[in-house]
């Protein structure tokens, strides 16, 4: 009886410290979550050292217990112990310094993570001796294919815009949309404004249709895949011009055109009655020579002319 | 069999001075004609999305301007010989215009079928005809040469079109894009302004009195200019005998359906368009699929558009050479053959620098048979009825330009592979090949037996003459001759 209540405080303890640790890694405080810790999934990533700057990427949808284990062969003078530690986005952790002992030609430096919500996601770094080892970036998908180039519509039309997460990469629970508002973003709502905004979700495609452009509604939009730990966005950015853009070159090209074919047929024109009045005294001329330049046959040619 | 029919045309072409503007027209009338329906791929992706329709939806529009382009051949041939080249070139332009400024207000992917299709298709068809026979008024001598050079159109069209089309795209969307693109296919206009019709009169009046030659010496000068057309020089009565057909005839010439090497063309040429464009079709979808990125998939493409645009006028500068020549024939069935070679050989390749090598010598076929495909008609029509004949020809071809592709993207799916697909399109064009070597060997040798009978008939007929002339009139005789 008196083990079973020994092992309650002792968890109940456990339970404040590892409370207390996340508290003073995240700048506003939140509530503590209230799916207990013990019953998380745990999800254990490993990475051994292998050059400067290595960065390993770790996706993840769901809170989990996250154990990050970092391995590092170490310098050439081998000390038997060390000391480590783990900072979150360049801020120590408290905590979190621990003497290393040399195993197996190794230095092993291993942490679990709570990971329930979107303050916890970040850079995760492994520190040897005040030298950053490897960065574990903790994050939910992201999406690959951004179209980088602006989608083109007119005032008056209709634009599409797509997202679209990747095949390899695990479903979103939803999809948002946010039209950029100077810095700030804003949610874009389909139902308050159903002649407007359309949203059509598909799993992995979104599609967001915005009716009856007008020049207000150029700019970024953020379209955000929603997962339970949270949203990783995308954005594409909507370019609104009025028919008059293209009308100009299009202007342009038909008077290029037209001045094209009027000199052509002019030129002609003045080459053709220069030809006509040569052409009249040349046929006087050509009468009387004989023009067998083909054939060569000029004695017989001009007798046949002159029977004729 | 009667004889091959008249290229007597009544008149010397000028075989240079203006027809080198002709030149430059035909070459961005056909440039226009062939590269436009394959740049506009670009625009469908975009399109697509906006319509919320399916790829092989949007590929339509494609696939009917294509298909439009081939059904109007024989419109576009009765306005011709009606019309001439000049007229029919600058409508066709205003319709393509038309089309592409319609379709940049349309509001349904039906719109587009339509004018982009149907009209865009139809004024293609109208710049590709007069274009090919306009060059066959002009050139004689140095035709083959003229008509590399025209078709040399097509590929640089595509190459200037493809990234121009993208930047139009990203500045301007798809509707601004077909909006400028419909001015700029205006310029086909200009391409018809040049095509001044040959003035026939100028060029009669160094030949106005032309019996058939008599001399010894002319005769053999005859039968040389013969060598070239390969076809015979008719008599008067003869050539006034095929123009009194009938009404039909005044429009499109059905009676070509009895002309020996048209029937060896039709023929060959309806098997060899099944595996003619697929090839260059799934050049980058293979490649992509052998494991090669995206970039070097298309920097593929700009390969064989490189060795598309180099061969093209050398092939018709080769064939122009007095040893290709008199029997060019066989230098396009040697086109034909080396084509289906090529994609016989294709699946062997299987890293990058295999597929370049591809590239660069399908490039080379590709170009070599385009260069030839209409310039071989005209040697065997000759160039009064060949505006009838490519529009039949057309016509007929549509079946097999759009069957090809669908076809053969059929092979790949059910054998999940596509080395089959290549050796199907290998062996549609090494069948055609040496059946155009068997076939014109024997039109050849006859050719060659009926010319040797209508020399000697116009020796008798002016040896005859001769005769005639010198027993009445011969005090008239003594007369000149002194």
């Amino acid at each position: 009886m008196l083990a079973s209540w020994k092992q309650l405080i002792f968890q109940i303890l456990l339970l404040l410290i590892s409370c207390r640790h996340i508290n003073t890694t995240s700048p506003d405080p939140t509530p503590p979550p209230l799916v207990p810790i013990d019953s998380l999934p745990r999800d254990v990533r490993r990475a051994a050292f292998k050059g400067e700057g290595q960065i390993e990427k770790v996706e993840l949808l769901n809170p989990v217990n996250l154990e990050l284990v970092c391995t590092w062969t170490g310098h050439q003078n081998k000390e038997s112990n060390i000391t480590g530690f783990w900072r979150k986005d360049g801020l120590e952790i408290e905590n979190s310094h621990l003497t290393v002992q040399l195993q197996n030609e190794q230095y092993q430096l291993q942490q679990v993570f709570n990971i329930v919500s979107e303050e916890n996601l970040g850079n995760y770094s492994c520190v040897f001796e005040s030298e950053v080892k490897i960065d574990f970036v903790v994050a939910v998908p992201q999406i690959g294919e951004i179209r980088d180039k602006p989608v083109v519509t007119y005032v008056g039309d209709s634009g599409v815009i797509t997202c679209k997460m990747e095949d390899s990469k695990p479903m979103p629970n939803t999809w948002k949309w946010y039209k950029a508002n100077g810095t700030d973003k804003e949610e874009i709502f389909a139902a308050a404004e159903p002649q407007r905004y359309e949203i059509k979700n598909n799993e992995r495609k979104t599609k967001l249709l915005v009716n009856n452009l007008t020049m207000a509604d150029s700019g970024l939009y953020y379209c955000g895949a929603v997962y339970t730990l949270s949203t990783s966005m995308g954005h594409v950015e909507l370019k609104v011009i009025t028919y008059y853009e293209p009308l100009k070159p299009f202007m342009a090209i038909v008077a290029e055109v037209f001045i094209l074919v009027t000199a052509i047929l002019l030129f002609e024109r003045s080459r053709s009655k220069k030809n006509d009045t040569e052409g009249d005294m040349m046929s006087d001329q050509t009468n009387t020579l004989s023009p067998g330049e083909n054939n060569g046959l000029e004695g017989s040619s001009s007798m046949r002319q002159r029977k004729t | 069999m009667p004889p091959a029919a008249a290229t007597n045309l009544g008149y010397t072409p000028p075989d240079g001075g203006w027809g080198w503007a002709i030149v430059v027209g035909a070459f961005i009338s056909i440039g226009f004609s062939y590269a436009f329906p394959k740049s506009l791929t670009i625009y469908f992706k975009d399109i697509q999305e906006y319509f919320a329709v399916s790829y092989s939806e949007i590929a339509w529009v494609s696939s009917v301007m294509l298909a439009s382009m081939y059904a109007a051949g024989p419109v576009s041939s009765i306005l011709v010989n009606r019309y001439g080249s000049r007229p029919v070139v600058m409508v066709g332009g205003v319709m393509v215009s038309t089309g592409m400024v319609l379709a940049s207000f349309g509001t349904a992917i039906i719109h587009l079928y339509l004018c982009i299709g149907v009209i865009g298709g139809f004024g293609l068809a109208f710049n590709l005809q007069p274009a090919l026979t306009i060059i066959g008024t002009y050139f004689q001598v140095k035709r083959p040469l003229a008509n590399g050079l025209a078709m040399t159109g097509s590929p640089v069209v595509l190459f200037t079109l493809a990234p121009l089309n993208q930047f139009l795209l990203d500045s301007f969307g798809w509707r601004g894009s077909f909006l400028i693109l419909g001015g700029i296919v205006l310029n086909c206009c200009v391409a018809g302004s040049l095509m001044r019709p040959v003035n026939k009169k100028a060029l009669k009046k160094t030949e106005k009195t032309e019996p058939p030659e008599c001399n010894g010496g002319a005769a053999e000068e005859a039968a040389t200019v013969d060598t070239i057309t390969q076809s015979d020089n008719l008599t008067e009565e003869n050539q006034k005998e095929s123009k009194s057909q009938g009404c039909v005839n005044r429009f499109i010439d059905i009676s070509l359906f009895k002309h020996r090497g048209f029937l060896i063309y039709l023929i060959g040429n309806v098997v060899m368009f099944f595996g003619f464009f697929a090839p260059v079709v799934f050049l980058a979808p293979c490649a992509k699929h052998k494991g090669i990125d995206e970039y070097s998939a298309a920097f593929l493409l700009s390969i064989f558009a490189l060795a598309d645009m180099f061969i093209r006028p050398t092939t018709g500068f080769i064939g122009n050479t007095k040893w290709i020549r008199p029997r060019i024939q066989y230098f396009f069935s040697f086109a034909v053959s080396y084509n289906g070679v090529c994609h016989l050989l294709f699946p062997l390749a299987s890293e990058y620098t295999g597929l370049v090598v591809y590239a660069v010598f399908f490039g080379f076929a590709f170009g070599m048979l385009s260069a030839l495909l209409f310039e071989v008609l005209m040697d065997l029509v000759g160039a009064h009825r060949f505006s009838s004949a490519v529009g039949l020809v057309t016509i007929i071809e549509c079946g097999p330009v759009l069957l090809g592709p669908p076809l053969s993207g059929a092979l790949v799916d059910i054998f999940g592979d596509y080395k089959y697909m290549y050796y199907a399109c290998g062996v549609f064009m090494l069948v055609p090949g040496i059946f155009f070597f068997i076939m014109h060997y024997f039109n050849y040798r006859r050719l060659d037996k009926e010319r040797g009978q209508i020399v000697a008939v116009d020796v008798r007929t002016c040896e005859e003459a001769v005769e005639l002339k010198t027993n009445p009139d011969d005090k008239a005789a003594h007369d000149t001759d002194e």
